[in-house]
């Protein structure tokens, strides 16, 4: 029950992104992907998600390839993007039940976790809206229900903090804290750090599409040669100054 | 502003002329020419056969007159980030919108012009209205069209509220009363411009951006909605409805669903683009055959129409492809041509229903129309389950 990433190279046509990725995220564990815009962290994310063809190496969970297997690898992933995207002609009500559908979940079981996660981000009454009367706030709700609802072994999460309210916040990182607790893999991008950590310890940083150091933000302050009490800004400006030194 | 009103003006017209020459194609000039000829050759019989003075001719002149006033809407071609870039030049509006109503007003004018020359025999001879009356009446109506987009351009700004139904029923009663008498209409006529001119203010203050663009968005949604009845428009954004009153199309319960029907469905019966088609279609058959009035066109055109349909339909297939959450779930994608075919079934079988009984009211009932109803259920059978499975299997699927 593993999340295995081997000597992944990939990107868009002809241009590698990323290269060389090893990561593993065992069950219970939680991974926050850090680094400047243009490190690779949505490359990474896409390719985990099969968006993007890899030009080498191999992603597998739970031993499951990817490649191989793509519909078992996909039942086990549950995605939130950055950007909400949704179907237009769907309500609320039918993106949940097509959730259901796409994962083969029970739906007396679902539905009755859905109406929890609904009243938790007060949806709950908004279930016949179709997407064009949400806000971009009640958009990201509804992937952040639909994902938790797949219940999947792995959560791939990218920036999810942006565009929701405090209260928002406060839950989906109690939400991600309970995964966690329920033997689930989280995969997490975030420039929002004081957010992260609330419920992840370990990070990996990406810096010019290849990971520099894996650990938690002490041993990731102690690589970069940061004080204990130093922001996280001044992470981003090591990671800045050695970005424009190899430039 | 006013080079930005030129510039856009100008890439407008571009746009438009573009979309008009595959609009007015070769074949569609020919139909129209026949179509003209026809509607003229019926107008020059009636009216050798039609009595002179009735009392609801000269109102008649009028309604028909007030009819091009409901085309032609103010053409701002405002775009969503001038709400941005332009939030500061709210009292330069007033330049920029010159420009457009001088541009709006070209349509108008065309058809008030070309509804009055073709008009102008019945208004003098029939209806009994002067010569001279009847040209006030043609300038007076373009006048009154200038009057209505000085409103809709006074409406952009917050201190001004006139709703735009209110301009055509002011409009209506004008020219109801004003065909009646040579020296009233005139009168009303300036009555209403001093109303128009008194109505605007020189410092017009807050610009409703918001409003502007939003109308403005509104008016192009629906050129683009004619242009696309007869070729793709890629500028044209589908706003899905939500069209409650056709749930209980859906299945109640979704335990013998999969994602792709679901899907499938739920897009038929909320994107605009495919419902509207499938009726379009079915109106298009049914006119069809009852201007041929025989069943071996009847049926021929009708296969064609189904064909038609079917084959605009085909985008169905790969339209959730661009959305990222479809390719990250599960969804299996290889026998989405099997679920297309089952959801499209319904409502092709409804169309085939709808043009036999049509065909039963407009044509003659006979064995032959019998058997062309049923050769027209075989056919869309075979359109369905045959044309569109393979069509939908050719289609290559994005990994």
């Amino acid at each position: 029950m593993t999340l295995k990433i081997e000597h992944l190279t990939g990107g868009y046509t002809g241009v590698p992104v990323i290269k060389d990725i090893n990561l593993e995220i065992k069950p219970g564990e939680a991974l926050g992907l850090i680094g400047l815009n243009g490190a690779g962290k949505s490359t990474t994310i896409k390719h985990i998600l099969g968006l993007l063809r890899p030009q080498k190496g191999k992603i597998l969970l739970n031993d499951v390839n990817l490649i191989m297997q793509p519909t078992k690898f996909k039942r086990q992933v549950a995605y939130i993007p950055e950007t909400p995207v949704l179907y237009p002609e769907l309500t609320l009500k039918e993106h949940l039940e097509l959730t259901m559908l796409s994962y083969g979940l029970g739906p007396n079981k679902s539905w009755y976790r859905a109406h929890e996660l609904l009243k938790m981000f007060r949806l709950d009454d908004k279930l016949d809206w179709l997407p064009i009367h949400f806000s971009k706030g009640m958009r990201q709700k509804v992937m952040i229900v639909s994902a938790f609802l797949a219940d999947t072994s792995l959560l791939v999460i990218d920036e999810p903090f942006t565009g929701l309210d405090p209260l928002a916040v406060a839950n989906l990182i109690d939400l991600i804290k309970q995964s966690i607790t329920n033997g689930k893999m989280v995969l997490m991008t975030t420039h929002v750090l004081a957010d992260a950590q609330q419920a992840i310890s370990n990070y990996a940083v990406l810096n010019r599409g290849t990971i520099e150091v894996i650990g938690s933000l002490k041993e990731i302050r102690q690589h970069y040669g940061l004080k204990p009490d130093d922001p996280f800004d001044k992470l981003y400006l090591a990671l800045n100054r050695e970005d424009n030194g190899n430039a | 502003m006013r080079e930005l009103a030129k510039k856009r003006l100008s890439e407008n017209l571009k746009q438009s002329v573009k979309y008009l020459t595959l609009v007015f194609n070769d074949f569609f000039i020919l139909a129209l020419i026949f179509l003209f000829g026809a509607l003229m050759f019926w107008y020059a019989q009636a009216m050798k056969t039609m009595p002179s003075d009735l009392w609801f001719y000269k109102p008649l002149v009028g309604l028909i007159m007030w009819l091009p006033l409901l085309t032609g809407h103010l053409v701002t071609l405002l775009k969503d980030a001038d709400m941005q870039f332009l939030f500061t030049q709210d009292a330069k509006m007033s330049d920029y919108l010159k420009l457009m109503i001088k541009y709006s007003m070209v349509l108008p004018t065309i058809l008030i012009v070309l509804l009055g020359g073709i008009l102008f025999p019945f208004a003098t001879i029939k209806a009994g209205i002067t010569v001279w009356s009847y040209a006030l009446i043609v300038i007076g109506t373009i006048l009154l069209k200038g009057c209505m987009l000085l409103i809709e351009k006074e409406n952009l700004y917050f201190y001004y509220n006139s709703p735009n139904w209110l301009s055509l029923v002011i409009t209506l009663a004008v020219l109801l009363i004003g065909s009646l008498g040579s020296y009233i209409y005139p009168i009303e006529v300036v009555v209403m411009m001093i109303i128009a001119r008194l109505g605007t203010k020189k410092d017009k203050g807050i610009f409703d951006w918001r409003y502007a663009v939003e109308s403005e968005k509104a008016r192009k949604d629906r050129v683009y909605s004619i242009f696309s009845m007869f070729t793709d428009v890629a500028e044209k954004q589908v706003t899905i409805k939500r069209r409650k009153y056709l749930d209980f199309l859906l299945p109640k319960s979704i335990a013998k669903e999969n994602p792709n029907l679901f899907l499938y469905r739920r897009s038929l019966l909320r994107n605009p683009e495919y419902l509207n088609l499938l009726v379009r279609m079915t109106v298009f058959a049914v006119l069809i055959s009852w201007l041929v009035q025989d069943w071996r066109w009847a049926l021929g055109l009708s296969c064609l129409v189904i064909f038609l349909t079917v084959y605009q339909l085909l985008p169905m297939a790969t339209e959730f492809d661009s959305n990222i959450m479809y390719r990250v779930y599960p969804i299996v994608r290889d026998n989405r041509g099997k679920d297309l075919v089952k959801v499209l079934n319904l409502g092709l079988l409804i169309q085939w229903l709808l043009i036999s009984i049509l065909w039963l009211i407009l044509l003659q009932t006979d064995v032959h129309l019998w058997a062309s109803i049923v050769a027209l259920f075989v056919f869309t059978m075979i359109i369905n389950y045959g044309y569109l499975l393979v069509r939908v299997k050719q289609q290559k699927i994005k990994r």
